[in-house]
């Protein structure tokens, strides 16, 4: 465990306040209560279907994409409950970015890939375009690979690029949290280690919430880990006490792999 | 042998025998068709034959420009009436449609693709035509028929409303439901996760749709259309009751015309040996065109 735990503690981005979330009468999420916390990387860990990908897509509220679903409780971010009726969704889903599973490169050239987050801000002048897909590239870690082919399409890219052009372009909109789904489960180890490397970098700029069933992983990156099991949050705590001194039983049986 | 793989045996045999079957059938079609349709190319010529404008029944003198022109326009109309309404209707049910109505318009679909073509045959001669002729005629002569050099393609040629035009439209009513749903397969081939990115960005539906969905589908939308454009090609009831069957000049949209199969259906009875020999060589090259229609739809369905 080479984390260090952090000095002081960062603020509170993010409130998740008893929140409940519904798939038609099934409850999936019971009663979640946790901080994000600025600056920082939050993993969030837990068997399959215990719901911690529910969770993260309650942030951007994608569940809104499908009918059938319903939220309770509150989760607040800048002094208002994002999931709040009258919540404007386009605005809120520029703030939070998300990186799934699969790349989601976009059939359009790289270049093009990145500046379209910008396109939807109505950002058009040339310039400013050019120097924010750069500086998008480059804290993804992709600049120098791709710098001399950027009017080529983003499919002819491998997948660990293609995952990173996927980052690059949310963090091009200036995000305040990056959202990543599993983001790193479908690519190879040195991929997925520079993508490791890239979020750690990123910290500085961004907060980002990560899913991920690979609990190496969360060690190694996060801040802070919480543990879910069955739509319930098990034990929230910093990730150094979480993999080392758990409060709860059942976390110190799921760090050690007794179950999951 | 085995007695226990005998089943097995006699399964693989049967498949394999109706999947054989059925292209010995094709090829069946293919040398019948090429035997009856040799001496009509033997007495025109191959290529006089497909470039001719005759079809005379009194000197024997037959020739396919006409109906092959009138079956292509006659689809080529379709398809422009067809394909926008149809693409309406395939983005709407993928993309915008509340869950709750999205059956019962597929099924509305489904049902419209159900009808016989008698039905609309009939429909097109009782109650498009007569519409036809009362307003859309008088509409299109009065305006674009009074333009300088083009008019003439919107003026009225016979009355009755028989004609080219009324042809279209029926085959539009009818390819309608095969390219909507088929573009619509095409549509529902855009994987969610790649939507989700378009919205995890704060993109609207709107803008989705155009810089996602439409080119991550394109090539399988455009595909599914042209192959279901293709079904009009071989339409014939309906064709042959609405398009006025006149071996006449092409000067207008409003022209009463043929198409192969309406030829076909017509003449077929009472055809002369080299008349008949005729209509096989037009459903020869029916045939043929067809063939290079799904070829094409299946050439841009399966790029990726």
């Amino acid at each position: 465990m080479s984390h260090e735990p952090a000095e002081a503690e960062l603020k509170d981005l993010i409130t998740i306040e008893e929140l409940c979330f519904f798939f038609g009468d099934n409850q999936v999420l019971k009663n979640i209560n946790m901080p994000i916390r600025d600056k920082s990387i939050t993993s969030l860990i837990g068997p399959s279907g215990c719901g911690k990908t529910t969770l993260l897509r309650c942030f951007n509220r994608m569940h809104d994409l499908y009918p059938n679903n319903h939220y309770e409780g509150r989760i607040r971010m800048e002094n208002r409950n994002i999931l709040d009726k009258g919540q404007d969704l386009i605005w809120l889903r520029s703030r939070l970015g998300m990186v799934f599973q699969k790349p989601t490169p976009f059939p359009m050239s790289i270049y093009d890939n990145i500046a379209y987050g910008l396109k939807l801000k109505k950002i058009t002048n040339r310039s400013i375009v050019r120097d924010l897909v750069e500086k998008a590239l480059r804290q993804a870690n992709l600049w120098t690979e791709v710098k001399d082919r950027l009017k080529e399409s983003a499919l002819g890219l491998s997948g660990g690029q293609q995952q990173r052009l996927s980052i690059a372009r949310s963090l091009a909109v200036n995000p305040l949290v990056l959202l990543f789904d599993e983001a790193t489960s479908a690519l190879d180890p040195i991929s997925s280690a520079k993508i490791e490397e890239m979020m750690v970098e990123l910290k500085k700029d961004v907060t980002m919430v990560v899913v991920t069933h690979n609990m190496q992983q969360a060690a190694r990156i996060s801040d802070y880990t919480a543990l879910m099991y069955l739509g319930s949050l098990v034990e929230y705590g910093e990730t150094n006490d979480i993999f080392t001194r758990p409060k709860m039983k059942m976390t110190e049986q799921y760090v050690a792999g007794h179950f999951g | 042998m085995n007695l226990k793989k005998l089943p097995n045996s006699i399964f693989y045999f049967l498949t394999f025998l109706s999947a054989v079957g059925l292209v010995v059938l094709t090829v069946g079609l293919v040398v019948t068709l090429a035997v009856e349709s040799r001496p009509a190319f033997q007495r025109f010529g191959f290529f006089r034959f497909l470039l001719s404008t005759d079809w005379n029944y009194t000197d024997q003198i037959y020739g396919a420009l006409r109906p092959l022109t009138g079956t292509v326009l006659a689809t080529l109309g379709a398809a422009v009436l067809a394909v926008p309404v149809a693409l309406g209707i395939s983005v709407f049910l993928t993309e915008l449609c509340p869950h709750k109505l999205k059956s019962p318009i597929a099924v509305a679909i489904e049902l419209l693709a159900a009808i016989p073509s008698i039905i609309y045959g009939l429909w097109g001669l009782f109650v498009l035509a007569p519409f036809v002729e009362t307003y859309i005629q008088p509409f299109f002569s009065g305006t674009l028929g009074g333009l300088p050099w083009a008019g003439g393609f919107f003026q009225v040629r016979l009355a009755g409303g028989l004609n080219l035009l009324t042809a279209s439209m029926v085959l539009a009513v009818m390819i309608l439901p095969f390219v909507a749903s088929l573009a619509r397969e095409g549509f529902d081939q855009v994987p969610e996760v790649l939507k989700e990115s378009a919205y995890g960005l704060g993109a609207t539906r709107w803008e989705t749709i155009l810089a996602v969905v439409w080119p991550t589908a394109q090539k399988a939308v455009v595909g599914g259309i042209i192959m279901a454009t293709g079904r009009a090609l071989g339409e014939t009831m309906a064709v042959a009751y609405v398009i006025g069957n006149r071996h006449g000049a092409l000067d207008s949209i409003f022209s009463p015309y043929v198409t192969i199969t309406s030829v076909i259906a017509n003449e077929f009875n009472e055809a002369g040996p080299i008349q008949m020999s005729a209509l096989f060589a037009l459903t020869l090259a029916l045939f043929l065109a067809n063939l290079l229609v799904l070829s094409l739809a299946r050439y841009l369905m399966r790029q990726k």
